[in-house]
This record gives structure tokens, C-alpha cells and sequence, in this order.
């Protein structure tokens, strides 16, 4: 497997992560029509600035950087990876991010509305695990991974538990998207959708921590999937404290005179940390896929 | 199994699908269906119209105007270098930028005034964006009367009328550029006046009120507003001013003899600001000492 793919694949997904930060930004700072137009800004490439348009159009040419990435990483895929699903993984990085594009210009063209919003949030989210997908399948550890060792205890399998807890996450970042968009700074957030959104925490809280207690359980000493379920644990930990912290702000912020840095920073580390969230547990979900065989309650290699 | 060639083509008419749709409703925004809500029988003045006038207190100490930071944009500082926040300004416990309107009533023959029309002002109503802020902060237009838009700042800004009646409408307007027209075309208080916002520059907000009678006016700085022409009648009269989601708003029943001058003060006051006293983490809960910054 070459190294140079896997690397430019953690570039991607890194670039990605940052795309996420600077869309959360764009919608904290209420910024998201702040250039009427689209794809130019102001009809030209490059725009003063200024305000605002600071975050949208840096926002717009951040994305245009993943998306010059994701074709070089496409065609990397075509010609250093022989598998031929991994092949197409890297067409349907490719889609992903051009279909993200074409939201983000329809949520300008269509002045915001929510369910554009929300579908703009969700597919950087599923183009994210994507990314996070293709680096992990392009790591040597993904090709050779380590010994495998017998696990006959009985219970849920860790397989059935990670991708409940994925589903569970993706649904809850769904809510969250929907929530953030559904008010502006100066708007009270929708109460229904608000409780929703707390409902759903709880129940990431516990189908990951479940998760993640049964993996350091059942897997203690094996480094390659205890690592990203300790790293999961950790950021949703602060997950909660931010999306604590995130309502307490975005509470005030109607009463404030515009958005301020402290709603702004909190609410985007919320996004920010949700995604890793994300890719911590997707992580963790294809690891335990290449290496537990859910049925037999033993480690098995999956094809590579 | 569909060829790829066929697939090919599906793809194709999808995205050009697609962005007909986003072309067509983004031009759909700026054209403005009526609502029907502006019919009715024509008004004849008879003469014998009166007037409503009052003053806006403001009861217990004044809220402190909030400093706007405008560092984003130099032009905005540089123009306006202590620029405020003007939700609540009050001088001398009286209060500026409240909409006064007549919601409904009855007229002194019995008829109702929502059944009549009036004629709509062919001059449009000026909305000037000077100094990073909206000049008047408060406006109200008959609906279907143009608004002219100007901007008299040495930069670019975006004008996002916000309105839940009538269609959204966004367009840029740089620093020199000629005015704009707008036109909204449904009336619309309620449940808030129709908010307008500039995203490049988030603090500019104003409020436009938008009736299909002429019976509206806003408080000047000493709190003082008067309605014209209103004919004698008995009306609610709402007062509406910014604040919490939606604002307050105050009604008041009012009489107007004919030819006569009716009088109709209102007090907002601390808890009538949109401004929590408390926090609240959940609809339930209160944390009264988180309650301010």
C-alpha cells in the first residue's frame, strides 16, 4: 500500500475537518448570505474582504481547495490502489463533494431555507466520514492489521454496537444541523427541536458509552481498537460540556447586539467536536469490522 | 440494468434540473405574489377624520445602549466610530422607535375598517443605510408602496428584508451604487414586523411595519407620535416595539370622535424588553445568576 496515498488521504480528511469548521463559522456569524451570488462572489473571484463575506467567501474557497483535493485523491486512488472498491470510493468522494457544492449554492440561490441548511450540514458530515473512510482504508494498519485474539464472551457484538452508535451519532448530527439552522443568532432556538437535540445526546452518551466501555472490556491490551474508543470517550466528554456551554451562549445571544466570539467560538468547537465524535467512532466501527467476527465472537480478518 | 450512456444522461437532465429549480426560485424571491388581504371597498374621506396621538414612556431605568463592534469592516468604524446598538432608545423616560398602529376596529357607522381600501402612496418610503446602521430603524409603508433603498456608506452591504408573509429578499448594494426598490406586497405585524438585516454586517437591523391602511406612525426621540385621517371610530390600537423574538406588543382601545383628537399613551418598561431576567437552560429550569453577561 503506498504511504504517499494514505498521507494525501489524512490530508484530505484533515482539509475536510477544516472545511467543517469554516462552514460552522459561516453559520455562527449569521454570514451565510452575506454574498448574494453564486458560484462568483460579487460576480468575481475574488472579493474585498470584509465583514462577513470574510466567512462566506473564505468558506467558499476553503471548499474549493477540498474539492481540487478530492479529484487529485480520486485519481491517486485509480492509479495506486489496486482494489477496485476502493476505486470507486474515490468517485464517490468525488460526487459527494460536488453535490456538497451544489447545495452550498443552493442554499444561497434559495435564501436559506432550512431543509437546503440542514442537507448542506449532513452531507459535509457523510463526506467527512468518507474521507476519514478512505484514509483508514489506506492505512497500513487497515492492510495488515494486527494478531488476531479469540474473544468467545458472550453479549451484544462490538459490530452491532458501533454501528448502532455510528447511526446514532449521524442522526444526532442531522438534529444538530437542523437546530443550528432553524433560528439565526438573534432567533430563539426552537424548543421541540432543542429537546430533540438534548434527547439525542443522551442517547449518543449511552450507546457510545456502551460502546466504548464494551470495546475497553472485551479488547483490553489491543492497542488498534482501544485507541480510537478511548479517543472517542475523550471528545465526548467535551462534546457535552460544549454543547452545554453552546446553549448557555447561543441563550444570550438574541439580547446581544451581534454575534459575539464567546457564542461563536463555543458553538463551532460544538460542531467541530461533533465531528470528531464522528470520525473517532467510524474509526473505531472499521476497525471493528476488519478485525471482529461478530458471530463467532472472534477476531477474524475481513478481505482486505 | 440503465447503460451508461443512459445513466449518463439521467445524471446530466438531474443537475441541470437542479439548477434551474435553484435559478428559478432565487428569481422567484425578489417578484411578490399579493395575498388578496389588501381588498375591499374604497375609503371616501369625509371630512370629519380625526386624529390618535400619544407619547411612549419608558418605566425604570433606561437599559444601557450596547456598543456595536464594526472592526470587521474599516469603513464602519472609521464612519461611524461609537455606533450603538438602538433597540431601546430612551430619553428622558420616553421612547423612540415604537410602531404605533390600528389593528382593527369599527367605524362610527358601524362598518368595519378592515373591510375598506385605501390609496397607496405612489412615493416610496426611504430605507438609507448610513453610517453601518439602517436610517429610519423603524419604518412602516402601505403594503404594495415601493421602498427605495440607498447606501450611503463607502461600503458594500447586503439588504435581507426577513419577512414571514411576504417572499425573502437579498441583494447587494455596493458603496455608489443607485437605490433599490423593494415592495412588500402582503401586510405584515404581526406576529412581528417584517425584520431587515444586512449579513455582511450583522448588528444593522431595522423593522419595517407594513399595513394595508395609512393609520401607522413611529415614535420620534421625545416618544411622541401622531396617526392622520383616522375616521371616527372605535379602534385597537397596537404598540409594537423590538425585543425577544417576536417584540411587544401593547393594545389599547381608542375612540376617535369625529374630527376629533384621541389620545393614547403607552409605557413599555424592564419587563416588557425581550430581556430574560434569567437564563433558561431548559423551558423549566431557571438559573437566576447566569442571567447576564
Amino acid at each position: 500500500m503506498s504511504k504517499g496515498l494514505h498521507r494525501f488521504a489524512l490530508l484530505v480528511a484533515c482539509a475536510t475537518f477544516f472545511l467543517i469548521i469554516a462552514g460552522a463559522n459561516v453559520t455562527s456569524h449569521d454570514a451565510g448570505l452575506a454574498v448574494p451570488d453564486w458560484p462568483l462572489s460579487f460576480g468575481k473571484v475574488f472579493p474585498q474582504m470584509v465583514g462577513n463575506v470574510f466567512w462566506e467567501h473564505g468558506h467558499r474557497m476553503i471548499a474549493t481547495a477540498v474539492g481540487m483535493l478530492t479529484i487529485v485523491l480520486a485519481v491517486y486512488l485509480q492509479l495506486r490502489d489496486s482494489r477496485r472498491w476502493m476505486k470507486r470510493l474515490g468517485w464517490i468522494a468525488l460526487a459527494g463533494v460536488i453535490a456538497q457544492g451544489l447545495l452550498g449554492g443552493l442554499t444561497v440561490k434559495l435564501l436559506l431555507p432550512l431543509w437546503v441548511s440542514a442537507a448542506h450540514a449532513t452531507l459535509a458530515q457523510l463526506f467527512f466520514l468518507t474521507t476519514v473512510s478512505i484514509a483508514v482504508f489506506t492505512s497500513r494498519s487497515w492492510v495488515m492489521p494486527p494478531t488476531s485474539i479469540a474473544d468467545n464472551r458472550a453479549g451484544f457484538s462490538i459490530r452491532s454496537l458501533t454501528v448502532v452508535a455510528l447511526v446514532s451519532i449521524l442522526a444526532q448530527l442531522v438534529l444538530g444541523a437542523t437546530l443550528r439552522h432553524s433560528a439565526t443568532w438573534d432567533q430563539e432556538l426552537p424548543t421541540s427541536l432543542l429537546l430533540a437535540h438534548v434527547g439525542g445526546a443522551i442517547c449518543v452518551t449511552l450507546i457510545l458509552g456502551a460502546t466504548i466501555v464494551t470495546t475497553l472490556l472485551r479488547y483490553r491490551g489491543d492497542k488498534y481498537l482501544t485507541r480510537p474508543a478511548v479517543f472517542a470517550a475523550a471528545v465526548l466528554f467535551v462534546q457535552l460540556g460544549l454543547g452545554l456551554a453552546a446553549y448557555v451562549t447561543r441563550s444570550r445571544s438574541p439580547y446581544d447586539p451581534q454575534p459575539l466570539t464567546p457564542m461563536v467560538a463555543i458553538t463551532v468547537a460544538h460542531v467541530a467536536c461533533g465531528a470528531l465524535v464522528f470520525a473517532s467512532t467510524i474509526v473505531l466501527t472499521l476497525r471493528a469490522f476488519r478485525v471482529v467476527d461478530a458471530e463467532q465472537g472472534e477476531y477474524v480478518l475481513a478481505a482486505a | 440494468m440503465l447503460s451508461k450512456n443512459t445513466r449518463l444522461w439521467l445524471g446530466l437532465i438531474a443537475l441541470i434540473s437542479l439548477l434551474s429549480l435553484a435559478s428559478s426560485c432565487s428569481k422567484g424571491g425578489g417578484e411578490e405574489e399579493s395575498t388578496g388581504e389588501t381588498g375591499g371597498k374604497p375609503y371616501t374621506a369625509k371630512g370629519n377624520e380625526g386624529t390618535i396621538s400619544g407619547v411612549i414612556s419608558y418605566t425604570g431605568a433606561a437599559p444601557e445602549l450596547k456598543k456595536i463592534d464594526t472592526s470587521a469592516d474599516a469603513a464602519c468604524t472609521s464612519k461611524s466610530p461609537d455606533l450603538k446598538t438602538e433597540d431601546w432608545v430612551v430619553k428622558d423616560g420616553k421612547l423612540a422607535n415604537t410602531f404605533v398602529y390600528i389593528k382593527d376596529g369599527t367605524l362610527a357607522d358601524g362598518s368595519k375598517i378592515e373591510g375598506f381600501t385605501f390609496p397607496v402612496p405612489t412615493s416610496p418610503a426611504t430605507l438609507d443605510q448610513n453610517g453601518c446602521h439602517y436610517k429610519p430603524h423603524v419604518l412602516g409603508v402601505m403594503a404594495k408602496q415601493p421602498i427605495n433603498i440607498t447606501n450611503s456608506d463607502p461600503t458594500t452591504h447586503n439588504i435581507h428584508f426577513t419577512p414571514k408573509k411576504n417572499p425573502d429578499w437579498n441583494q447587494s448594494q455596493p458603496n455608489g451604487a443607485a437605490a433599490l426598490t423593494h415592495t412588500l406586497n402582503a401586510p405584515e405585524v404581526s406576529p412581528s414586523l417584517v425584520q431587515v438585516k444586512c449579513n455582511q454586517h450583522p448588528w444593522m437591523k431595522s423593522y419595517v411595519g407594513v399595513l394595508k391602511h395609512p393609520f401607522f406612525a413611529v415614535s420620534a426621540e421625545d416618544g411622541s407620535f401622531t396617526i392622520k385621517g383616522v375616521p371616527p371610530g372605535k379602534y385597537n390600537v397596537v404598540a409594537w416595539h423590538e425585543g425577544g423574538a417576536n417584540g411587544t406588543e401593547k393594545t389599547m382601545q381608542v375612540t376617535v370622535a369625529a374630527s376629533g383628537a384621541a389620545k393614547a399613551d403607552f409605557s413599555f418598561g424592564a419587563t416588557a424588553m425581550g430581556q430574560p431576567s434569567s437564563l433558561q437552560v431548559l423551558p423549566a429550569l431557571e438559573f437566576p445568576m447566569l442571567g447576564k453577561h
